[in-house]
């Protein structure tokens, strides 16, 4: 498995003979600079090819969702390529009574069909007829993907966007000559958006999640592993949404989404590559500038009780054994954030670390092994993660019982000097792998920007690294890592009678 | 959403060229229609030369970051390995970076790099084998000096084949778990024949048949300097690398024998339906056939036919028709993959809830059938076109990408001025050449079809599409 986004640092280094991992290097060619109306931009000039990259992270995700709603946030990332009153549609006057009488049937086939037994079949079968008609109406005004044909037709490449628990980021990269095509798309993509073909989206993400999750050992492992860690905190709830959730959100409801969380005031702006900055700013001001804020979205109003106990759920599929292991742990803006970043690399990263040498290559209980240091998300408390699988004739609980051998190893064993210089020589690797890419970097500091509130953390973490001690390992593998905080999640074959004790929220 | 790649190959070629701007007059919905500038733009090139032992090198100097990127290819393959020993090509592979080299156990290899931030593969494929170095500028040496004793003196450790050897084992238990990659493997084996190098998979018995000394003679077979180009990008001087790679491998001897050649195949193209009967709520569906070498001149109006059709997210005929507007997949598009040594692949895929199995299957032929039956419109081609030429230099941002292109271009024995070709070709593509390409090349009544799923939940019967092969799935 792939590990996330490392959180690495970057240093820029041009055209310097040696390197130095030095933070003010980069600090000196990172530009960021606050709109009046609260959005923050960030840019790093790059002239290595003529193109640019661009990233908008919204402070919003599916952690902004209740039971009822869940893969709001994941609908409307898909809606947002959907065009604006201007932009994939060829009379919106026209367009907009037939988008209303759309929501109107719908609202009542819903009402229907949430009779269930009582449900009135001929009326129902009558009203999706209605919608069949009202769509292919529809589709005489709508002129589908039109953002992305204008992107492509521009050169465009990696026009994308993904949707997490904290944050949604949309992405594109272009010829450095299309600033102004990027500004003149994204201000009105983000002010005037139409959701139209809706219905129609939501049959394309039930199949996304038909994908990622039903079908997908792993997706569906996942999801269990998160409900069994969360029974309260949205951290628990499936990004792409439940079924029923997204087959009953409304287009209003999609829309209310955008209106609450899609201020200009809760945006970060990344643009690396082949620009002038003060030109950059020049052209926001007159647009992105001029978009009014909004009021503060409201704050997640969950808090996770502390688990009491160890928390275990398995589930059967056809497909061969698998084992998530999560510990509870404070948010990334908790002080002892950093130590699990370290303990995550040195469990898992690369051939030497210690899980892979260990379970992998030595025992060979393992077939694989990976571990993140925070899942599903960083702004709120998550989980340490380790994911593994185990190797036949292994089974589950003898993988589990190496992967808890490590774990104790950490709180008694002090980590040696040269594994703590192997890290900070990975660590000043990656700074500089981190520029290689436009987009790589763009998303590096708007994730950090956005999550802490100041890009600058991601160098925070070498300087730490530089004053780490071997007791600050055990001391915080001793404090996290125990069974009142550990939560498993198993998956072995169908029939297969794995003897796990179930426990449901 | 997915991401589509243009071609095979990786990587670019030099030419001074201009981009002229493009047509945002045109383009009725451009947000205030907007103009502009020719972007100039004069892509680096590595220069190319030879060590008096017949390696091939190119050599691209960046400075911009204190990093150097040395990539390879060897004239290698899992094609070439006997056919009761499948998996020994790849395992070779493995081995030479796991299991030691000169003075050193695998592990002290692992540790020495992963101290200095470094990074070593080698890989062996399908027609070929590769691999490279990654290392800070200031240990260039000492990455050096670990890479070439992989390369020349390779330990085989009995212990650390033995690990692959298991993992390998636990992959074969582990093939079924995935439903599209079941689709993948059992297609290519309907496509090229079950026993067909460029199909056939590891079983049990092929990886038990693999011993030390056959990794040890396939590497001796095929490991030689004249059989490899490499590439060096990044911070270096080409004098003193030329010079270090000069003497590292100056005794290297070179081969005894070339590649063997293949019976060419000549694709028939047979209309047969297959399922494989798996409990899932979603379809995994392929329908395609054998298509072309690279080589061959009506690859760029093909791929931009295959752009059209189903090659791009957003504007291609199947992400509009399947996806959007019908809503019946996430998932969707065609894979023209040119082949190098043979002949690639045509196909089109898609995921689709198991009740819209059998419509999808239509919309997907009947979008096929089309490109065959009309040519496109006016505006579907201007699109593709400017599409390509303008996003043209993504291929161009980096040094490594660069010189990895040009070192994939001689391997394969293509023009070094393919880029510019296929530049030049595609702003000359007309909508006859595309009709013509999509009727010579395209079959739609000598498809193969595909599903994973479970046919009892299909909308309709399978054999509507004529009688039905069943796939049975084999658990080791």
């Amino acid at each position: 498995m792939g590990k996330r986004l490392a959180r690495i640092l970057f240093v820029m280094v041009l055209l310097s003979p040696m390197f130095e991992s030095r933070a003010e290097d980069l600090s000196s060619r990172v530009i960021k600079h606050s709109f009046k109306n609260g959005l923050v931009l960030l840019m790093v000039e790059r002239h290595a090819s003529p193109t640019v990259s661009f990233q908008i992270t919204y402070k919003a995700g599916s952690v902004n969702e209740i039971p009822g709603i869940t893969g709001i946030a994941h609908l409307y990332e898909h809606m947002a390529f959907k065009g604006t009153e201007k932009i994939g549609t060829k009379d919106y006057p026209s367009e907009k009574p037939v988008l209303e009488s759309l929501d109107r049937t719908f609202a009542e086939l819903k009402e229907e069909r949430e009779r269930g037994e009582l449900g009135n079949a001929e009326k129902i079968k009558k009203l999706e007829a209605t919608m069949d008609l009202l769509e292919k109406k529809e589709s005489l005004y709508s002129i589908p993907n039109e953002v992305g044909e204008i992107y492509r037709r521009n050169g465009a490449t990696g026009f994308n966007a993904s949707t997490g628990k904290d944050f949604t980021n949309y992405t594109v990269s272009l010829p450095s000559n299309r600033l102004s095509l990027w500004i003149a798309l994204e201000s009105d993509r983000m002010t005037h958006p139409v959701l139209r073909e809706f219905y129609k989206e939501k049959q394309v993400v039930l199949e996304e999640r038909r994908m990622r999750t039903e079908n997908s050992p792993n997706g569906k492992l996942y999801e269990a592993l998160m409900r069994t860690a969360f029974w309260v905190h949205p951290y628990g709830l499936p990004v792409i949404g439940w079924s029923q959730d997204v087959q009953s959100l409304s287009r209003k409801q999609t829309e209310d989404f955008f209106k609450t969380y899609y201020g200009i005031n809760n945006i970060v702006i990344s643009i690396v590559g082949d620009i002038q900055p003060d030109q950059v700013i020049r052209e926001m001001e007159k647009t992105f500038g001029r978009i009014p804020s909004r009021p503060v979205p409201p704050a997640v109003p969950f808090v996770e009780p502390r688990q009491e106990g160890e928390r275990r759920t398995h589930i059967e599929f056809d497909a061969n054994p698998l084992i998530y292991i999560g510990y509870h742990r404070p948010a990334v803006s908790h002080a002892d954030s950093i130590i699990f970043d370290i303990i995550d690399s040195l469990l898992s990263d690369g051939r030497t670390s210690r899980m892979y040498k260990h379970l992998v290559v030595q025992k060979q209980i393992a077939q694989s092994i990976g571990t993140d240091s925070a899942t599903p998300g960083g702004k709120y408390p998550s989980l340490f993660f380790i994911t593994a699988a185990p190797r036949a004739p292994h089974s589950l609980e003898e993988l589990e019982q190496g992967i808890d051998d490590e774990i104790s190893l950490l709180k008694t064993e002090p980590v040696s000097s040269t594994e703590i210089q192997k890290l900070k020589n990975q660590f000043d690797g990656s700074l500089i792998r981190g520029m290689e890419s436009n987009s790589g970097l763009a998303g590096q500091l708007s994730y950090y920007e956005a999550l802490t509130g100041d890009w600058k953390y991601l160098l925070r973490i070498r300087k730490e690294l530089e004053n780490v001690k071997a007791e600050d390992i055990i001391r915080v593998a001793q404090k996290y890592f125990v069974n009142a905080n550990k939560v498993v999640a198993t998956l072995s074959k169908t029939g297969s009678n794995e003897k796990v004790q179930n426990e449901k929220p | 959403m997915k991401n589509h790649s243009q071609f095979k190959i990786s990587l670019f070629v030099l030419l001074v060229f201009v981009f002229l701007a493009s047509y945002g007059a045109e383009c009725r919905a451009t947000p205030p229609s907007l103009q502009f500038e020719p972007l100039v733009f004069h892509p680096p090139k590595g220069k190319r030369t030879e060590l008096s032992n017949g390696m091939v090198l190119y050599l691209l100097e960046d400075h911009e970051l204190p990093l150097v990127n040395i990539s390879f290819m060897v004239q290698a393959g899992s094609i070439y390995e006997p056919a009761d020993k499948i998996g020994l090509a790849s395992m070779t592979g493995a081995l030479m970076r796991t299991g030691g080299a000169g003075e050193k156990s695998g592990d002290e290899v692992d540790e020495e790099l992963e101290f200095l931030s470094a990074s070593i593969s080698i890989w062996i494929g399908g027609e070929a084998g590769g691999g490279g170095l990654n290392v800070l500028t200031k240990d260039f040496d000492q990455g050096l000096d670990l890479f070439s004793d992989i390369l020349l003196h390779p330990k085989f450790s009995e212990e650390k084949l033995q690990l692959l050897k298991n993992q390998e084992v636990e992959n074969i238990r582990r093939k079924n778990d995935n439903p599209s990659s079941i689709a993948s493997r059992e297609f290519l084996k309907l496509l090229y024949g079950t026993e067909s190098p460029f199909a056939r998979e590891t079983t049990l018995d092929t990886i038990s048949q693999i011993k030390r000394q056959d990794c040890i003679e396939y590497y001796s077979k095929y490991f030689h300097p004249d059989a490899i180009i490499l590439g060096v990008a990044g911070d270096f001087k080409s004098e003193e690398v030329i010079q270090k790679l000069e003497n590292k491998f100056k005794n290297w001897e070179k081969r005894k024998e070339m590649l063997p050649e293949f019976t060419p195949i000549h694709p028939e193209y047979k209309s047969t339906v297959n399922l494989v009967e798996k409990d899932l709520t979603q379809s995994s569906i392929r329908i395609g056939h054998l298509g072309i070498k690279q080589n061959n001149p009506d690859y760029f109006p093909l791929s931009v036919m295959n752009d059209i059709l189903g090659g791009q997210a957003f504007s291609s005929r199947l992400f509009q028709e399947v996806r959007t507007r019908k809503g019946l997949a996430y998932s969707v598009g065609t894979v023209f993959n040119p082949g190098n040594i043979e002949v690639g692949t045509f196909f089109a895929f898609s995921q689709t809830m198991s009740k819209n199995t059998i419509q999808s299957v239509s919309a997907i032929l009947e979008n096929i059938k089309k490109m065959r039956d009309e040519p496109v419109s006016a505006e579907e081609l201007r699109l593709a076109k400017d599409s390509f030429l303008n996003s043209f230099i993504f291929s161009f941002t980096n040094s490594a990408q660069i010189v990895s292109r040009q070192i994939s271009l001689e391997y394969y024995h293509l023009p070094e001025d393919f880029m510019e070709q296929f530049r030049d070709h595609v702003s000359k593509v007309t909508r006859e050449d595309v009709l013509r390409v999509a009727q010579k090349y395209i079959h739609p009544d000598g498809m193969t079809l595909l599903i994973v799923g479970k046919s009892s939940q299909f909308d309709h019967s399978l054999s509507i599409f004529g009688p039905v092969n069943t796939i049975p799935l084999t658990n080791p």
